[in-house]
């Protein structure tokens, strides 16, 4: 076990594919009742490195522990208290969003009094009311990504890791899974999360990292990130960074 | 067992709504019996317009009395007698032709002379073909059954003439055969041709056929529902649930199971209608009776071999799916890879269908001992008429050995990493192709 607050550790994580080094040695901490923005561009490793801690890849080399257990040999003990939404999650196009929602419920609690109240929970998260009762195929890309992240929520995970979570919304339910990120957060979860927002991260995120090419080039507080570098937001700092 | 029953009902709903895979489901129970109406209808009015009212036209060399009384006796048969009178062949079927006739017989001079002197008398059917169609057949088997017909009552004639006191049935057929079949230890009531054709029917054939389409069925089902998630993008979410990949692979064989199962019920009784409705079809003579009551029936422990051997042809199958499901980006792609498998499977199955396993060459023996889905049509083959060959029963464990060996690599495959990282290689691949095809084409054009 780590430190009692340390949701994620991560020490020296490298991942390469084949002659490709997606990370190249990135360490870093989130602690409970954080929510922690990974920054940067396109192909910086920002999905390599949230797809690490959900435990689908495993590292080249380096040491991740997510929860107190290692996430290579341990990966089975951590699933029950994470969720993860990718970047380009889809859904099943032939099942409601309800059926959808009910399935995954009864995967995570054993009772079904429990996954009840979890769907009812992603229900108000998605905000679909009834239309939560259509097939998934008949949904929009922003009705398809609020089911997803109220899929993500609903089993009230102890660490969340969202890529891009608000990515297609619109900026009325980008607003509201923001609200619903912070809601998370505050009733004692923890949130990793990805994102190409700036404003986002800066009203979001508690710490953030810049991620460039591999590496992870600078981390702190929004508000700390932009007094050290004298700057008026985080896509400015971000710039200063890259081209040092 | 909860997240395995959960996993199993999102595979079964999103597979059974899917209409690539309902329409697949639906269309034989739909189409077979429709054909075999549309065939049996089309078939049955062409023979019957063939055979109703039959115009036969006559050229009656002999003009005798007993060249009159064949013809008389025709008529009396129900055929339309229209006499033509004319010195050659040639002119005598021009005549048929203009007066509408299906046939023309031309009884031969000396045929009353030939009659009375105990000699064949010569009598020459010509069969007007105005299409080729069934219509044909059936004008030629109305003037065949009024041939028939008049030479018995001749030849009875004939007989009786020469003996009163004996029976015209004891010369002409002076032997009462009849046959019988022997299978394993058992004498059947009927002849083997009868026995043989419900054997190859139901045992050769069907069974054969029907584990073929389950085969092909259940391969297809698992690679969709597998390729879906990678099209869809829900395959890395799921991975990420609270399961293992062993109730994830699981869940794919049983939803995929499932459907087969439901696929080839419909398929068969699809099947049956189209038989039912071939069968039904006037001209049709087939042995009458069911024998099937009268053959020896097959050990009980010969259905347990079957059953063994049929569940574990089906788990290799379908864990084939999900490996090729798995490793295609999309459904497209798992259906072009679906071929390479599914092409092995039928033939061994053909060749067990319609020849004799001991009799092919060396080379083809071992492709078909060499798959799972060959030893259920084995089984089923030999159950019947033999004790169940050695070979088969070895095919038990060996299938389950292959079966488990298939079962465990797709579940590496279904590890995130290593599904990641293959996929990642394939599309690597696939986009240098890409590149090199470009980078060739824009030489080509400079």
């Amino acid at each position: 076990m780590t430190g009692a607050r340390s949701i994620v550790v991560v020490r020296n994580l490298v991942k390469r594919f084949g002659d490709l080094t997606a990370v190249d040695n990135v360490s870093l901490k989130i602690e409970e009742g954080e929510v922690f923005g990974l920054i940067g561009p396109n192909g910086a490793g920002k999905t390599t490195i949230l797809r690490i801690m959900a435990t689908l890849l495993l590292p080249t080399s380096g040491y991740v522990n997510i929860l107190g257990y290692d996430a290579v040999k341990e990966a089975g003990k951590i699933r029950p208290f994470i969720s993860y939404l990718a970047e380009d999650a889809g859904t099943y196009r032939n099942l409601s969003g309800r059926e959808y929602l009910l399935i995954v419920a009864r995967i995570y609690f054993d009772s079904n009094t429990e996954a009840s109240r979890a769907v009812e929970e992603a229900i108000r998260i998605s905000g679909l009311g009834e239309r939560v009762d259509d097939k998934m195929k008949t949904y929009s890309k922003g009705m398809k990504r609020r089911i997803q992240v109220a899929r993500a929520l609903m089993t009230r995970p102890r660490l969340a890791i969202l890529d891009e979570p608000t990515a297609g919304l619109d900026v009325f339910h980008a607003k509201h899974i923001r609200e619903v990120v912070s809601r998370h957060v505050k009733e004692g979860g923890t949130v990793v999360l990805s994102s190409h927002n700036m404003l986002e991260v800066e009203y979001l995120c508690t710490r953030v990292a810049f991620v460039h090419r591999g590496h992870v080039l600078f981390e702190g507080a929004p508000r700390a990130i932009k007094n050290e570098l004298g700057v008026s937001n985080l896509e400015e700092a971000f710039i200063k960074v890259t081209s040092r | 067992m909860r997240k395995l029953v959960s996993l199993v009902e999102k595979e079964v709903k999103d597979l059974l709504r899917d209409p690539r895979i309902y329409i697949g489901l639906v269309v034989p129970v739909i189409l077979m019996p429709l054909l075999g109406f549309l065939m049996s209808t089309s078939m049955s009015s062409s023979i019957e317009a063939g055979a109703k009212g039959v115009k036969i036209a006559v050229l009656d060399y002999d003009k005798t009395v007993l060249s009159n009384t064949f013809l008389n006796l025709s008529m009396s048969l129900g055929a339309d007698i229209r006499k033509v009178d004319a010195t050659d062949l040639e002119t005598a079927v021009d005549e048929a032709r203009n007066l509408g006739s299906n046939a023309l017989i031309v009884i031969g001079k000396g045929f009353e002379n030939d009659l009375v002197n105990f000699r064949r008398a010569s009598v020459e059917v010509y069969i007007v073909m105005e299409t080729m169609s069934l219509g044909s057949i059936g004008a030629y088997s109305a003037v065949e059954g009024v041939l028939s017909v008049s030479s018995k009552i001749f030849s009875n004639m004939l007989i009786s003439k020469l003996n009163p006191n004996i029976s015209p049935d004891a010369v002409r057929d002076p032997f009462n055969i009849s046959t019988r079949s022997i299978l394993k230890d058992k004498i059947i009531e009927a002849p083997p041709q009868v026995l043989f054709n419900q054997l190859l029917m139901g045992y050769s054939i069907m069974i054969p056929l029907l584990l073929l389409m389950l085969s092909i069925t259940v391969v297809q089902f698992a690679a969709t529902a597998t390729a879906v998630e990678n099209e869809e993008k829900t395959l890395e979410t799921l991975l990420t649930f609270p399961v293992t990949r062993y109730d994830i692979l699981l869940a794919k064989l049983l939803g995929s199971s499932i459907l087969a199962v439901i696929g080839s019920i419909l398929f068969t009784g699809g099947f049956i209608l189209y038989f039912n409705n071939m069968l039904a079809m006037s001209g049709f003579n087939f042995p009458a009776g069911d024998f099937s009551q009268l053959l020896p029936s097959p050990p009980p422990e010969s259905f347990i071999l079957l059953a063994a051997s049929l569940i574990l042809a089906i788990l290799f199958v379908t864990s084939l799916g999900v490996a090729i499901g798995a490793l295609s980006s999309d459904v497209r792609m798992a259906n072009s890879l679906l071929g390479v498998v599914i092409v092995p499977i039928m033939i061994p199955s053909f060749l067990m269908m319609y020849g004799d396993l001991g009799t092919l060459p060396l080379a083809l023996q071992l492709l078909v001992y060499a798959l799972p889905t060959s030893y259920p049509i084995m089984m089923a083959k030999d159950m019947m008429m033999t004790p169940i060959p050695f070979e088969a029963i070895l095919g038990i464990p060996y299938s389950a050995a292959l079966t488990v060996l298939v079962l465990y690599a797709t579940s590496m495959l279904l590890a995130p990493e290593k599904l990641l990282t293959v996929q990642y290689g394939l599309r690597l691949r696939g986009t240098r192709r890409q590149r090199v095809r470009e980078l060739e084409n824009q030489t080509t054009v400079g």
